[in-house]
């Protein structure tokens, strides 16, 4: 579902070129849970941004989907993040002047879900992640695992093929970020859904089932994750 | 997503209530001075325009100085009645031409039957084809037959409503009398008209028909002087007309020359040059003959207002844009959740739109409470719902709402969808903060105007105070002036000067609020100078309290006073030379003595300048029949004296009740106009000012509020603070500064331009320079302090904990 070939990426200044990522090629199929992993600043977000078509890499190509998106123009973009990629962050960010239930519906307004709809896909999410009574509280009234599960039914209500999560657990402690891990192992294993995630946690990155280990933004390592772990249920 | 974003708006508006009431009650207030400005401009505009058919009127004017005020010749609406005449039979375009006497002002005695005598304004005396012209639509009798006759009378719907209480008066007659003692003359009514709710420049409560103006005077050198309208058929080319009009004239001319036997080298020089041309009766209200037409009059209100408007707009952009980095994140958020770009900016011009639209709403009320004031300040009959004019105006509001919200809400509603959302979402708000520069612009212009509309304050009041206190020259309390025509010797003066408390009785040609000038050429030394000449009687100068600078005024001691002496004013001794006392001048064939010379005095306002006057008593330099009888009082109480000579009027003249007024009235009304529209100019700016300054209260607290973390860090690490309101400070002090450095030129020359309008003027002072930048200053720092000293006495932890 995404290749990337020979990706590079760096910011020059005063004439020199400082590379973030340099011959990043991977490949990611379909269904596959994969940590992204690597010691602070070496090139981990610059990674998923690209990903997520946030950031344009300086050289290099990458096919979404079969497609050339290295350089996508705008409306294109905005259909495939309607259409097949959520976000989840690591400061959540929610819209402060919405409820929990607006927030999660706006993604379904720019993609013109109909209205009878887009209720039993919000009511069905609320319900999955057991916030039914927190819907119209805005997210300043949540705890931050709260905003976070949140944030990821938010992601989760277009129904994307990929989700791009960078340190959705950062802010959390590990009791919640358990319980996010969890949730993302079942949305990957029972829904097919392809998550990308940035981790700085060997344990939470045995949710997934494949580790990409980056060192001064080069693949240093690619591996299967150890002991595939089933985590309890939700 | 549309209720969902206007959900957003309203929390919005709500979190940041202050400045949401700043905005809107700024913006509405902008938009009520603009929307009564709109109004006025509407009513100003709508002359005429009462039928489609006054389109083909048109309005003849001949170039002259006969009775200007200032003696210099304009294209005035008074034209030698043979004009009609000769327009008729020349331009065959024309299918009717009326000629209508002047409007004189005082109005007729009207004596129905049993009734008091009651003064009714504003007939005027036409020949017989006014209604050939004027399309008015005739409630009773015929429009084309009614003033056919002479002594018919077509009154007005409202006026026969007054006078009669119905309007079926077909045939009635009325008494009409034209001055004191006029025996009067039978009208018939002829018709009635329906009135006009739209204005009219031809004004009148009724058309009367005399005969008296149906016939040019027999004798060439005599002139009668009356309007002249022209109606065509259909649709013309006026610069071929007035071609062709100026053409006829000057033959016209050098054809009455010859007979008069002047030549026309010799009539036409020092500026005068003949002319006659056509205007349109629809422009006829906004080109007046000399005076300044509204439009001008109303330029620099239309820049306050428009000024009014910018600074609330001003205030709009800035607090939006400053609001911005509040919102950067719902805009990262957004774009990744994949709305486009054109969708952010729509809704945050939806937000702008409700906000203006609800300024709008206050604004309409406000111009509902606000109108009947302004109507009767400017004497005008301002509507807004009932309006002829409403499908205009709702236009015209709908137009302002769009521009506003455009123009508020535009700027930010673009910057704020650029923000990138890599940059955003990483908390980097600073760096995806746009703008910074194009506010600090705003900033600065709004000062300007602020610093240039308090420096114009300051100068408009100084001068207001010097006119207010300069002596006009003569006294001018205790001075009443009677509506009537005077020459010493009559009954109704000689019964008056009985009368216990009258000091002088008098007439003169030239008197505040009535001033009849006639220009001369005097000959002096071989030398010729023009002159304005006024005649009056031995009195008025002593009743009119003039001070005498050498030899004397005129007095009954001196037989020769009625005959050949004359009195000058200062301008037009110094015109002459000096030592004139006892010198000989020529008028045409006639010689004078000066006597005096009196103190220049100011019959106009201050704006216009004392002409270089002669005075004499003598019936060579004209009558002293204008409509002015002076009486002089003895004492301040001297309203039983009044009482006593208005029971002597009614003695005499029964029918024809005495209008009068005092000078001093007179002098207030002169002064009025400039008055009024000073205190709506001083009312804007202070409006202004006040916006400008909400707008930096608000924005300052936006800008500390934004900077809370940096002033914690900052704390922490050491700075007191005093140092910390001085660094919030420093920034806008530096806009403020800037904003008084430009302001200064722009004020001088806006208010140099401004008191060159006045004759008498004062130099261009200092002062309202130095206080305006004083007081900008001391306020913005003021007003920055208080928001930063807030900011500054926080608990550090307690920022850095938020963020
Ligand atoms: N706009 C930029 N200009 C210059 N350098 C940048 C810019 N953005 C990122 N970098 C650099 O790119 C490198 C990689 O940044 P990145 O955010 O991808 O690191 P990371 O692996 O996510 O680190 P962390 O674990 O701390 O989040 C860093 O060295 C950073 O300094
Ligand atoms: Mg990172």
């Amino acid at each position: 579902m995404i290749e990337l070939k020979n990706i590079e990426k760096y910011y020059s200044s005063k004439g020199i070129k400082h590379y973030v990522l340099r011959h990043v090629t991977t490949t990611i199929k379909q269904g596959e849970f994969v940590s992204i992993m690597g010691p602070s600043g070496s090139g981990k977000s610059t990674l998923l941004n690209i990903l997520g078509m946030l950031e344009e890499p300086t050289y290099g190509t990458f096919e979404f989907l079969g497609e050339d998106v290295t350089s996508l123009n705008e409306r294109k973009r905005i259909e495939l993040y309607r259409n097949h990629i959520g976000f989840v962050f690591q400061a959540y960010h929610l819209i402060d002047e919405m409820t929990v239930y607006e927030n999660i519906e706006a993604p379904l307004l720019y993609k013109k879900v109909g209205s009878s709809e887009r209720a039993s896909r919000i009511a069905n999410l609320l319900d999955k992640f057991n916030i039914v009574a927190k819907k119209d509280l805005f997210p300043n009234q949540l705890s931050g695992g709260q905003q976070q599960l949140v944030g990821i039914a938010r992601a989760l209500a277009t129904q994307p093929s990929i989700i791009l999560a960078d340190e959705p657990t950062g802010n959390l402690q590990s009791a919640q970020a358990e319980e996010i891990m969890q949730l993302f192992q079942k949305l990957n294993k029972e829904e097919g859904i392809t998550i990308i995630q940035v981790t700085h946690s060997e344990k939470n990155a045995t949710y997934g089932n494949r580790i990409l280990n980056i060192q001064d933004g080069v693949i240093k390592e690619d591996s299967p994750t150890q002991a595939p772990q089933m985590g309890g249920v939700v | 997503m549309f209720k969902l974003n206007l959900k957003i708006a309203w929390r919005n508006l709500f979190k940041n209530k202050v400045y949401a009431a700043i905005n809107i009650g700024g913006l509405a207030i902008g938009l009520t001075a603009f929307v009564l400005l709109i109004l006025f401009v509407n009513h100003e505009t709508s002359y005429d325009k009462w039928s489609p058919d006054l389109k083909n009127i048109y309005q003849l004017r001949e170039y002259h100085d006969y009775s200007t005020p200032d003696n210099q010749p304009h294209w005035m609406q008074v034209n030698d009645s043979r004009m009609a005449a000769l327009v008729r039979d020349k331009i065959p375009q024309f299918k009717y031409v009326t000629r209508i006497d002047q409007d004189w002002g005082d109005g007729f005695s009207v004596k129905l039957a049993n009734a008091d005598p009651a003064i009714v304004d504003h007939f005027r005396d036409t020949d017989s084809l006014f209604f050939k012209v004027f399309p008015y639509q005739f409630l009773q009798g015929d429009r084309f037959t009614a003033i056919n006759k002479p002594n018919t009378i077509v009154l007005k719907q409202s006026l026969a409503v007054k006078l009669f209480g119905t309007v079926k008066v077909l045939n009635k007659t009325i008494k009409l009398l034209m001055w004191r003692d006029d025996p009067g003359t039978l009208m018939t009514i002829t018709g009635v008209v329906a009135d006009v709710n739209m204005p009219e420049s031809v004004k009148f409560n009724a058309i009367i028909h005399t005969g008296n103006i149906d016939k040019d005077p027999e004798q060439i050198n005599n002139f009668r002087h009356c309007e002249i309208y022209a109606s065509a058929s259909g649709k013309i080319d006026i610069t071929q007309v007035n071609r062709t009009l100026h053409k006829i004239y000057v033959d016209y001319k050098k054809a009455s020359f010859v007979k008069r036997k002047i030549t026309y080298a010799d009539y036409y020089k020092n500026g005068k040059k003949p002319g006659l041309k056509i205007i349109p009766l629809q422009k006829v209200y906004a080109t007046p003959s000399f005076d300044v037409s509204w439009v001008d009059r109303i330029k620099p209100i239309v820049a306050i207002s428009i000024f009014l408007l910018l600074v609330s707009v001003i205030n709009f952009v800035n607090l939006a844009t400053a609001q911005s980095v509040q919102r950067a994140k719902e805009v990262g958020v957004k774009k990744v959740l994949g709305a486009y770009k054109k969708q952010l900016v729509t809704q945050f011009l939806l937000e702008s739109a409700l906000q203006t639209l609800a300024a709008l709403f206050i604004c309409i009320i406000l111009v509902e409470v606000l109108l009947p004031v302004f109507s009767n300040h400017f004497d005008v009959k301002l509507s807004f719902w009932r309006s002829e004019q409403l499908l205009n105006i709702s236009f015209q509001l709908l137009g302002l709402f769009v521009l506003i919200t455009f123009m508020a809400g535009f700027y930010p509603a673009w910057i704020l969808s650029k923000y990138n959302p890599v940059k955003v979402l990483k908390g980097n708000y600073e760096s995806g903060f746009k703008g910074i520069a194009m506010r600090n612009g705003l900033v600065v212009l709004q000062f300007i105007i602020a610093v240039t509309l308090i420096i114009g304050i300051g100068v408009m009041y100084q001068q207001t105070n010097f006119v207010a206190n300069k002596d006009l020259g003569f006294n001018r309390d205790k001075l009443v002036n009677i509506s009537t025509y005077y020459r010493d010797g009559d009954l109704i003066g000689e019964r008056i000067k009985k009368i216990t408390g009258v000091k002088y009785v008098a007439t003169t040609t030239q008197l505040m609020g009535n001033t009849f000038n006639v220009p001369s050429e005097i000959t002096y030394n071989n030398q010729e100078h023009s002159v304005n000449t006024v005649t009056v009687t031995m009195d008025a100068l002593p009743a009119l309290g003039v001070q005498v600078l050498s030899g004397r005024i005129f007095s009954l001691e001196y037989k020769k006073d009625t005959v050949n002496t004359a009195v000058l004013n200062e301008t037009a001794a110094k015109l002459l030379g000096k030592n004139l006392v006892g010198k000989q001048f020529k008028e045409g064939e006639n010689s004078f003595q000066i006597v005096g010379v009196i103190k220049d005095y100011n019959n106009e306002g201050f704006d216009k300048a004392v002409l270089p006057t002669v005075y004499r008593v003598t019936h060579l330099g004209g009558m002293a029949s204008t409509n002015n009888l002076l009486v002089r009082f003895d004492s301040d109480n001297y309203k039983p004296a009044l009482m006593a000579v208005e029971a002597e009027w009614k003695k005499i003249y029964p029918d024809f009740p005495m209008i009068y007024t005092s000078v001093e009235d007179a002098f207030q009304k002169s002064m009025e106009a400039t008055h009024k529209q000073m205190q709506i100019i001083v009312l804007f700016s202070v409006i202004s000012v006040v916006l400008s300054l909400l707008g930096l209260f608000a924005l300052s607290t936006f800008m500390a509020k934004r900077r809370t973390k940096e002033i914690a860090i900052r704390k922490i690490l050491g700075a007191s603070n005093l140092e910390i309101i001085n660094m919030l400070n420093r920034s806008f002090l530096i806009l403020v500064i800037l904003a008084n450095l430009i302001s200064w030129p722009i004020a001088f020359i806006i208010t140099k331009k401004w008191l060159g309008g006045f004759a008498y003027r004062i130099d261009m002072p200092f002062w309202p320079f130095a206080i305006a930048t004083i007081t900008s200053v001391i306020i913005a720092v003021f007003t920055v302090s208080l928001q930063a000293r807030k900011a500054a006495v926080n608990n550090p932890v307690d920022a850095l904990k938020y963020e």
